[in-house]
């Protein structure tokens, strides 16, 4: 699904991604980790098209999108959360996930002035099933300001739906919450598997990593250090050294 | 009805169209301070139409807002890699150029016996169409004011669609915006051509009701003027600029004991607002306020849902 190919970026003397390789395959949830600093981030906004590579290929179902502007790897049917939270705080919580429904589906099905004026009534009745989905249908009103921490992450989620993805990239989704959220987290990550929706976890809450991927690629200093299922990375020495900081000495 | 009152709603008028202009703007993160250049470009292209070849201002209404939208969706173009103060200065400096073009152009022709045209900073007169045509002072108001309502009622139309909504979007967080599919480069070429087209609309009325324009009344001042005509009223709104254009021009302007002080208060009302707020008196959280209350009044709440507990 999700192809990365000898990907690097420099930012002046600064490897943030080195020469990396991977590939997510269609329907899986896919855990990229390391510690601060190693690249992951930096590997999501190049996916995302936020900025170019120095070097490599991104070939996402079959398409290169490794110069694709942000807007073009949307269309792609890739979407995305940020690490800080961000939406639109002076806009509804209905309307965050309204303006966020243009998927190349969505545009193909109606023309361009009555997407303008509001978008057809099914893409309308959709947006109640995404703010069902995230558990935010009582807020819709709300404004996304508004919201407590964790209704403000479960509305990325729910933006990131809204865009009806192949694919979408969850950076740090878990960030900040407690034990309880990051439960119905989980089973949030199994629903989108289960719509057949393929997911790349950036996550540092291991307990959550360790639970739902299926695989994982653990990077360190912008290069994969190794990659394989959660069991196999636990009991990898390389991740180990990378995580406790005894590599190189 | 009273003269003074005539002409100043009719100057509320004009210029509640170039304060619009400037809100599109603000509405996609954009600080403009070159409205003006479509103002004189609207002022002068009309004029032209009307006094040099004769046509009425029906005509001379969309053959002008199509100019100024094609110029001002040519500076769209070459400014779509400025952002912030850059964009700004761009528009300062495209506006300024403008302005010393229309000093520097003379072209006349002789119409009855009378040299018609531009004649550098002595400006463009005998724009008479509404003269000619035994249109009073009154009426031309009327025009104005229904041109604002329908212009008006097109911003409330926007801002209730999606359309609007992606402008917002754009200016809330550009990045965000784009990452959600939005062609952000297209929607802002769109949005400048389109403010264009609307601060045209201002110069086409300004022109025909003072029947004489200059290079001059098209300076820096306008163009801060028509921005801060919507961070006075507030941004949550189409209302907001006209709210800003009322109380400068409704009131500093045209209540006798402020006269003598209108910059100084105007100022004064521009730093104070900035401070306490920023994005103007009808802003987005107000406006969501008063249209939640209009709504539940409207209709009753609906009943409170059981706890869902995959919400916790």
């Amino acid at each position: 699904m999700l192809e990365i190919k000898t990907l690097s970026k420099h930012f002046g003397g600064v490897r943030a991604v080195d020469e990396l390789d991977f590939t997510v395959r269609q329907g899986e949830i896919f855990g990229l980790i390391g510690p601060n600093g190693s690249g992951k981030s930096t590997t999501v906004n190049l996916v995302t098209g936020i900025f170019p590579p120095t070097a490599g290929e991104i070939i996402f179902d079959g398409r290169d999108i490794t110069t694709a502007q942000p807007h073009v790897t949307l269309d792609a049917g890739i979407a995305r959360t940020f690490q800080n939270i961000r939406l639109f705080n002076n806009m509804t919580v209905w309307e965050n996930l309204w303006v966020a429904q243009n998927s190349a589906e969505d545009k193909k099905a109606t023309n361009l002035l009555s997407r303008w004026m509001g978008g057809s009534r099914k893409a309308k009745s959709q947006v109640e099933e995404y703010l069902e989905f995230s558990a935010l249908a009582d807020k819709r009103d709300e404004l996304a300001g508004n919201l407590a921490f964790g209704e403000q992450r479960r509305l990325e989620v729910a933006r990131a739906l809204a865009a009806k993805p192949k694919m979408v990239l969850l950076d740090e989704p878990a960030a900040g919450m407690n034990r309880e959220e990051v439960r119905a987290l989980d089973e949030r990550l199994r629903a989108l598997k289960a719509r057949g929706i393929t997911v790349l976890l950036v996550e540092h809450v291991m307990e959550l990593v360790m639970e739902v991927t299926d695989r994982i690629a653990v990077l360190n200093f912008g290069q994969k250090i190794a990659e394989g299922t959660p069991s196999e990375i636990q009991n990898n020495q390389a991740v180990k050294d990378a995580y406790l900081g005894t590599s190189g000495d | 009805m009273d003269e003074h009152l005539v002409s100043i709603l009719t100057n509320i008028g004009g210029f509640t169209f170039i304060a619009l202009s400037a809100y599109l703007l603000l509405l996609t993160g954009e600080i403009s301070f070159g409205q003006q250049a479509f103002f004189g470009i609207g002022a002068y292209f009309s004029g032209i139409v009307t006094a040099m070849w004769g046509l009425s201002m029906w005509a001379a209404i969309p053959l002008t807002m199509l100019a100024a939208a094609f110029s001002a969706g040519l500076v769209g173009i070459i400014t779509i890699r400025l952002r912030g103060l850059y964009f700004s200065i761009a528009t300062l400096a495209f506006a300024e150029m403008v302005r010393l073009a229309l000093v520097g152009t003379t072209w006349q022709v002789k119409i009855d016996g009378e040299m018609i045209g531009p004649n550098g900073s002595e400006g463009l007169g005998n724009i008479r169409w509404a003269l000619d045509n035994n249109i009073e002072a009154n009426d031309f108001m009327w025009i104005v004011l229904i041109t604002l309502a329908i212009v008006m009622g097109l911003f409330f139309l926007m801002e209730r669609s999606r359309l609007g909504s992606i402008f917002r979007t754009i200016g809330a967080d550009r990045l965000l915006a784009e990452t959600q599919g939005i062609n952000v480069t297209a929607y802002k070429v769109a949005a400048t051509a389109l403010a264009g087209a609307i601060a045209s609309l201002g110069g086409i009325f300004y022109a025909h009701a003072q029947t004489h324009v200059y290079p001059e009344n098209f300076d820096v001042m306008l163009g801060v003027h028509s921005l801060a005509y919507g961070l006075i009223g507030g941004l949550g709104t189409a209302l907001g600029p006209l709210l800003g254009v009322i109380l400068d021009i409704g009131f500093l302007e045209a209540v006798e004991w402020v006269q003598g002080y209108r910059m100084i208060a105007f100022g004064g009302l521009v730093a104070v607002l900035l401070i306490f707020m920023p994005r103007g008196i009808l802003d987005e959280r107000r406006v969501h306020r008063l249209r939640m209350a209009f709504r539940t009044r409207k209709t009753e709440p609906p009943p409170a849902k059981t706890h869902d507990p995959a919400a916790s």
